[in-house]
């Protein structure tokens, strides 16, 4: 800003050697910029100078102060994107001030000149171009948000509060880089207007226990949902269908084969199912949908929109424990006498022995946990409670709870001895 | 730490749910986050009983599931046994 003021003086003598008509909103701009404290007259001035200078980029380093930001950014396309969308919006928010003072400016004080009626165009163009320029670089784009992205922004926003999480401070906790504030800004808005939608539907029935869990449904339903689901149909609930589509507004569908994966692995992979695994007909519940529907909605279909992690029921009856690796468990130390690990990998390849290959695994995942990886374990869950449950079970209502506790003695919970 | 008796629920059903994944019973559930998170008893105790109301049908597969691994476990270890008895 302070550069300003040099500037002015020299384009003044410019402007008073080539822009004759321009002359005359000099007097103007000089006491509006005394007055306003303002470039307002270099943007004059720059405007006047862009009239004779052809190309966009020209009217942009004319132009001080928000345009040379602008133009900077514009330039370092592959600056910090944050840095570069708090400098861009520094920018659009400049230029919209001036563009609104300018236009009215111009309107009032010259009218005269065909420089002045181009120009705002001009500058908009301007601005646009140099706008789109700077949100073509990295982090302005649109974000593809994966399961992964959207659940360090929920374990985020449990964190703040849903409420008082801001964009800006969302975006530390998920130290992402390649989010802006922007991206940040919008999942936020979407992901509050889901959320009121579900607690909506919440209130009707369900307690306040229960709505906690629906922004920690909102992950785990993407990841269980058939890569063949219908496009996003955004918060329609009804009553017998569609209970779980909206929660799939925010899936992605390519995403959830791989993630869904995840899941089972957690528990058990289930064997028999004909289906790929995480699509198993619910065989305790007769559900009000049709099978083919999805996994997960018989278990909405009881009423509550609150689960969204694969349902345990669905896949114990027809657990098999089959050989396979389970990641999401820590390998549990196991007892054989002999020493060996009887992991997959350890076992000679020809017919491993029946223990090793079955139910070796079974013995890792047995009843002898060790008490390092609970410890582990439980510790995680104390660290972040904001994590979204790992079998999202469908939770007791919280009056029930406390009456029970109450029954026992416990007044107070947490307890405060 | 200060939480809501919600979050405070909330949280040991979480830990009761970790449990689950280690295919702990009720009472080794009772023990553990006795012992790792400082839950007491009772609480663990009380929540793990509603939720079992809850999700009675998951808990009754999970009991049956338990069984058959504890049998299966069993005659795993008895195998073993043998085995090892029989390199002796």
């Amino acid at each position: 800003m302070l550069a300003v003021t040099p500037l002015r003086s020299s384009t003044n003598g410019d402007r008073a050697g080539d822009v004759g008509g321009a002359a005359n909103q000099l007097p103007a701009s000089d006491d509006f910029s005394v007055d306003f404290d303002f470039d307002f007259s270099e943007l004059l001035a720059g405007f006047d100078d862009a009239d004779l200078l052809p190309g966009l980029e020209i009217d942009a380093i004319d132009l001080p102060g928000p345009e040379t930001s602008a133009v900077e950014v514009e330039a370092s396309c592959g600056r910090d994107s944050q840095q570069e969308e708090r400098e861009e919006e520094m920018a659009l928010t400049n230029h919209e001030e001036v563009l609104s003072c300018e236009i009215k400016e111009e309107t009032s004080a010259a009218s005269e000149s065909n420089s002045s009626a181009e120009t705002p165009p001009e500058k908009d163009r301007g601005r646009k171009s140099t706008a789109g320029q700077a949100k073509g670089s990295n982090g302005k784009r649109k974000v593809d948000w994966t399961a992964e992205l959207h659940r360090r922004f929920v374990q985020a926003v449990e964190q703040l509060g849903v409420e008082k999480a801001v964009p800006s401070r969302i975006l530390e906790l998920m130290g992402i880089d390649c989010l802006t504030r922007h991206n940040v800004a919008s999942h936020l808005q979407k992901y509050r207007s889901h959320r009121k939608h579900m607690m909506a539907r919440e209130a009707e029935s369900t307690s306040s226990s229960q709505r906690r869990q629906i922004y920690a449904t909102w992950l785990p339903p993407t990841m269980g949902f058939p890569p063949n689901a219908p496009p996003p149909q955004h918060l329609l609930l009804h009553p017998n269908m569609q209970h779980f589509r909206p929660l799939h507004v925010w899936g992605h569908p390519t995403m959830n084969q791989s993630l869904v994966h995840m899941w089972p692995k957690h528990i058990v992979p289930i064997g028999p199912a004909p289906t790929p695994s995480w699509v198993a007909p619910h065989p305790i519940q007769p559900s009000l949908l049709p099978p083919h529907a999805s996994p997960w909605p018989p278990h909405f279909a009881r009423g509550t929109l609150t689960q969204g992690t694969p349902y345990f029921p669905q896949s114990l009856p027809t657990m098999r424990f089959p050989a396979l690796p389970v990641p999401g468990i820590p390998p549990l130390p196991t007892y054989r006498p002999d020493g060996t690990i009887p992991t997959a990998m350890a076992q000679p390849p020809p017919p491993p022995p029946p223990p090793c290959k079955q139910t070796g695994w079974l013995v890792q995942l047995d009843a002898h946990p060790s008490k390092e990886s609970i410890d582990a374990a439980l510790g995680d869950v104390l660290a972040q409670p904001w994590l979204p449950l790992p079998l999202g079970l469908k939770p007791p209502s919280l009056e029930s709870v406390m009456a029970e506790l109450h029954k026992q003695g416990i007044a107070n919970v947490p307890p405060c001895n | 730490m200060s939480e809501s008796p919600a979050s405070y629920i909330r949280m040991v059903q979480h830990l009761i749910e970790k449990c689950l994944l280690h295919r702990m019973n009720k009472e080794e559930c009772i023990d553990a986050l006795n012992k790792h998170a400082n839950i007491k008893p009772v609480i663990t105790s009380t929540v793990w009983g509603e939720l079992e109301k809850e999700n009675s049908e998951f808990f009754a597969a999970y009991e049956r599931e338990r069984q058959n691994q504890t049998t299966e476990t069993k005659t795993t270890e008895e195998v073993i046994e043998e085995s090892a008895d029989d390199e002796d």
